[in-house]
């Protein structure tokens, strides 16, 4: 009888285990194929001018200090094209230069600088500035423009000063 | 004077913290109640010491006193008073302070209980509270101080202390820097504290777990006594993530309400395995299994909210939500390490007493389909994880870092949101194992086949042909149906059986089975938001468009008309630009939008306003992109029309009114 029993239960854990096993092997497949579609690689100014890859159609992230003079907005077909300079991609090296205001600001006004034209197809962002860093995500066309399919700026702010400046 | 007061207060809770967990721990070690007892004590002193500080606080806030540096950091005279005090969580210092009142307000009430039936749970209970409030006032006291001062030396020499340098007077700046007014929106005002509820109120159940393993206490009391503090907890977890969609679709104006950024994530991690905690606890009270899983769960879930404030709170990562430059990310990081091995290791450590019978048989009964959901849950918690950690492994493994956004999260998620929204419906009609073909009879499959109605319609009539939506609003038409009609079944049960008054036989099943109908009003809010999200992610249609004055452009079955342009400059400096949008249907008018866009001149930064006109079937929304400020006879406009969206913050309403039906304390008790 205590055999009956062991193999009942035997069966039923071989169940839990097979459904268990096909729903993980789903949810393995569904990871695979959405990274191998949307996973974006992350890549500085810099690397894209000089990788010896075939970047065309891979998602990029890259990140860049916005040149203001560069800007140009067609409100008409909701164009905007601006360029972006080179600014390292690690917060760590960012910090080791001086800080992100200061990397901004000399990468914007070295012209030797590695720089990258840009195209995006929406809305100009409160934001876009002279000096703003730029995050975008998207993919480089033929002739080596980066189509934008999203746009994320940041300012560094005055409001993370610590002290005030003036007092009475 | 006050300030210093007010730290000092701080100080000594602090203190009583240590002196609490000494006082536990003599006390086990020397079997003294007294000792157990004075520490139990020492909390309501520590909750009055800690809430001095909070109302010295908020009277700095309201009274301008600008002189210390978190007000000014925070405030501005502009302000209207109720602002002033909302920034109270408005900065690191100030948040972290409202964190350790609420956590020493639930430890206080937690401990004040009757403790007659479970008298070996007080210590490790009372311990766990300790050590918690012990952290986190220390966070308070040593780092991140909101009762900093500004000083200067006759040198003009400029600097931040709690206490009067010798030779320094004290510096008091004209105005604040005010708050950032993208943050001036009441889902943004109550989003953080709403979410902060929800973290601390999982200290109780976590608490109750360390107790009942520290003392060995196999039954399912810890559970059932952190039931009210589970649910509520969740709740507000709830609310509070709800609360931030809110103020992402109304403030932020890119028509979306969730985008999968690390620190949202952060939060709705602790939610899922919480949600799968509220679910596998009705197991164990039912026949006593999945023990062990369920203080795994309460452990994770804890982890999670200690590592969710250490991702918010540390600077760790850099996005709208965290807190600029921080000096707490260290301890923070060593304090979640401690909770989680800590606490893990005890499990391990009292593995063998709390084993479980094997008790489950393969059927499509209520106990696998919750084991389903927690595998659902768990999966999605764990895509969540990876999601966050990704490009942080693929730059060690491979040299470039691959990060994921939210096509990715969507893709792998949206299936097992989906096999979700089909628990929800059936899950709560499911019998118990042995039953199960007895109530999965024909109504199912009628149902099944009846709700298909509700796909067909949305293809014919509203020229829905996007496959997953369809199957998405067939999911969540079933589940409604399956739902409401339990809750009918059992009306007219009571009506003809009992012979009841109608009014009665509405009431009745309530009232006696609350925490049933309950959980099946919260699962009824769950299918009323995913309609919400079905709206936003499979039925939105959006333009954007150029008109000159008096031109129009139609999206779907409306037509939007550019009437002009209006400037004025507003109160406190803002320069207010605004467009005139008139709708139309069907060729009546029906609607005039107003999106604006605010220049903050003091601060030299711009924020734009959608205009949001709603009701049950659609949300019209429009965003003033750019304008002509000399002609002004062209606009700019992006304009989305979200079906359904109101559903999602009528779901959450409902949801939440579930809980309360499903906590409500019981009158009479049956157990002694």
């Amino acid at each position: 009888m205590n055999e009956s029993v062991s193999k009942v239960s035997k069966s039923n854990r071989i169940k839990f285990i097979v459904v268990g096993l096909l729903f993980l092997s789903a949810i393995i497949f569904l990871v695979i194929s959405a990274t191998q579609a949307t996973a974006q690689f992350f890549m500085t100014v810099r690397e894209v001018q000089e990788t010896t890859k075939d970047l065309s159609g891979e998602n990029l992230r890259v990140s860049g200090a916005v040149l203001g003079e560069s800007i140009r907005y067609d409100s008409e077909n909701g164009l905007l094209q601006f360029t972006i300079a080179h600014i390292p991609g690690k917060d760590r090296e960012i910090e080791a230069l001086g800080g992100l205001e200061l990397v901004l600001h000399q990468a914007v006004n070295d012209p030797l600088n590695p720089r990258l034209e840009v195209r995006y197809d929406g809305a100009k962002p409160d934001m876009l500035k002279d000096e703003a860093q730029a995050i975008l995500t998207g993919s480089l066309d033929q002739e080596g423009v980066f189509i934008a399919e999203e746009l994320l700026l940041k300012c560094p702010s005055r409001y993370e000063e610590a002290l005030p400046e003036q007092a009475e | 004077m006050l300030s210093t007061l007010g730290y000092l207060a701080l100080a000594l809770a602090f203190l009583l913290a240590i002196y609490g967990v000494v006082m536990v721990l003599w006390g086990v070690s020397q079997k003294s109640k007294p000792a157990i007892e004075s520490a139990r004590l020492a909390l309501i002193l520590l909750f009055t010491l800690v809430s001095f500080s909070l109302i010295a606080l908020l009277i700095f806030l309201v009274t301008d006193r600008f002189d210390i540096a978190y007000v000014y950091s925070v405030t501005s005279r502009d302000m209207p008073a109720y602002l002033k005090m909302t920034a109270l969580w408005g900065g690191q210092s100030g948040s972290l302070l409202f964190w350790s009142w609420l956590l020493a307000g639930f430890s206080l009430v937690f401990a004040l209980r009757k403790w007659d039936n479970e008298k070996e749970m007080l210590p490790w209970s009372l311990l766990v509270v300790f050590v918690s409030l012990g952290f986190f006032l220390a966070l308070n006291v040593l780092f991140e101080s909101p009762f900093e001062r500004f000083w200067h030396m006759p040198d003009g020499q400029r600097f931040l202390s709690v206490f009067q340098p010798a030779g320094a007077w004290p510096l008091t700046p004209e105005d604040g820097q005010g708050l950032n007014p993208l943050l001036r929106h009441p889902g943004m005002i109550w989003h953080p504290p709403t979410l902060y509820l929800g973290f601390v109120g999982f200290v109780i159940p976590f608490a109750l777990a360390i107790a009942s393993l520290g003392s060995g206490r196999r039954d399912q009391r810890w559970l059932e006594i952190a039931r009210p503090w589970t649910l509520t907890a969740w709740i507000f977890l709830s609310l509070g993530l709800v609360l931030g969609m809110r103020w992402a679709y109304d403030v932020l104006g890119w028509g979306g309400y969730w985008g999968w950024d690390p620190v949202e994530i952060a939060a709705l991690m602790p939610w899922l395995s919480g949600t799968a905690l509220v679910h596998t606890a009705l197991l164990q009270r039912r026949n006593d299994s999945l023990t062990r899983w369920n203080l795994v769960l309460i452990i994770i879930t804890f982890s999670l909210v200690i590592f969710g404030t250490f991702l918010t709170r540390s600077g760790v990562l850099s996005s709208v939500h965290s807190f600029a430059d921080s000096n707490v990310g260290l301890p923070m990081f060593i304090f979640t390490a401690l909770v989680t091995l800590g606490s893990l290791g005890l499990l391990f450590s009292r593995w063998q007493k709390f084993d479980d019978p094997e008790v489950f048989e393969f059927a499509l009964s209520k106990e696998v389909l919750t084991l389903l959901l927690n595998l659902i849950l768990m999966s999605i918690l764990v895509i969540c994880l990876l999601g966050v950690i990704y490009p942080i492994i693929s730059d060690l493994f491979t040299g470039t870092q691959v990060t994921v956004g939210p096509a990715w999260y969507e893709r792998i998620t949206g299936p097992l949101f989906l096999l979700l929204l089909f628990l929800t419906g059936i899950c709560p009609l499911a019998a118990w194992s042995g039953k199960q073909l007895t109530r999965f009879g024909k109504s199912f499959w009628l149902f099944g086949l009846f709700s298909l109605a509700i796909p067909f319609g949305a293809w014919l009539i509203g020229d829905v042909h996007h496959g997953l939506t369809l199957i998405a609003l067939w999911l969540a038409g079933l589940a409604g149906i399956l739902i409401v009609s339990e809750y009918f079944q059992s009306v007219i049960r009571v009506r003809t059986r009992q012979h009841e008054k109608w009014a009665n036989a509405f009431w009745l099943p309530i009232k006696r089975h609350h925490r049933k109908y309950g959980g099946l009003l919260v699962h009824l809010g769950v299918v009323l938001m995913s309609l919400g999200i079905i709206g936003l992610e499979g039925l939105q249609k959006e333009t954007q468009v150029t008109l000159a004055q008096g031109e129009s452009v139609a999206l779907a079955d409306y037509q939007f008309r550019y009437e002009g342009l209006e400037s004025r400059i507003g109160e406190d400096g803002i320069s207010i630009t605004q467009a005139i949008l008139t709708v139309s249907h069907d060729g009546t008018l029906i609607e005039a939008l107003y999106p604006q866009r605010d220049v903050y001149l003091n601060m030299g930064l711009a924020v734009t306003q959608p205009a949001v006109r709603s009701n049950l079937a659609r949300d019209l929304y429009a965003i003033l992109v750019e304008y002509d400020p000399d002609l002004q006879n062209t606009a700019t406009f992006r304009i989305y029309i979200n079906p359904l969206v109101n559903w999602l913050w009528i779901g959450v309403g409902v949801m939440t009114l579930g809980t309360l039906v499903a906590v409500i304390p019981e009158r009479k008790k049956k157990s002694i």
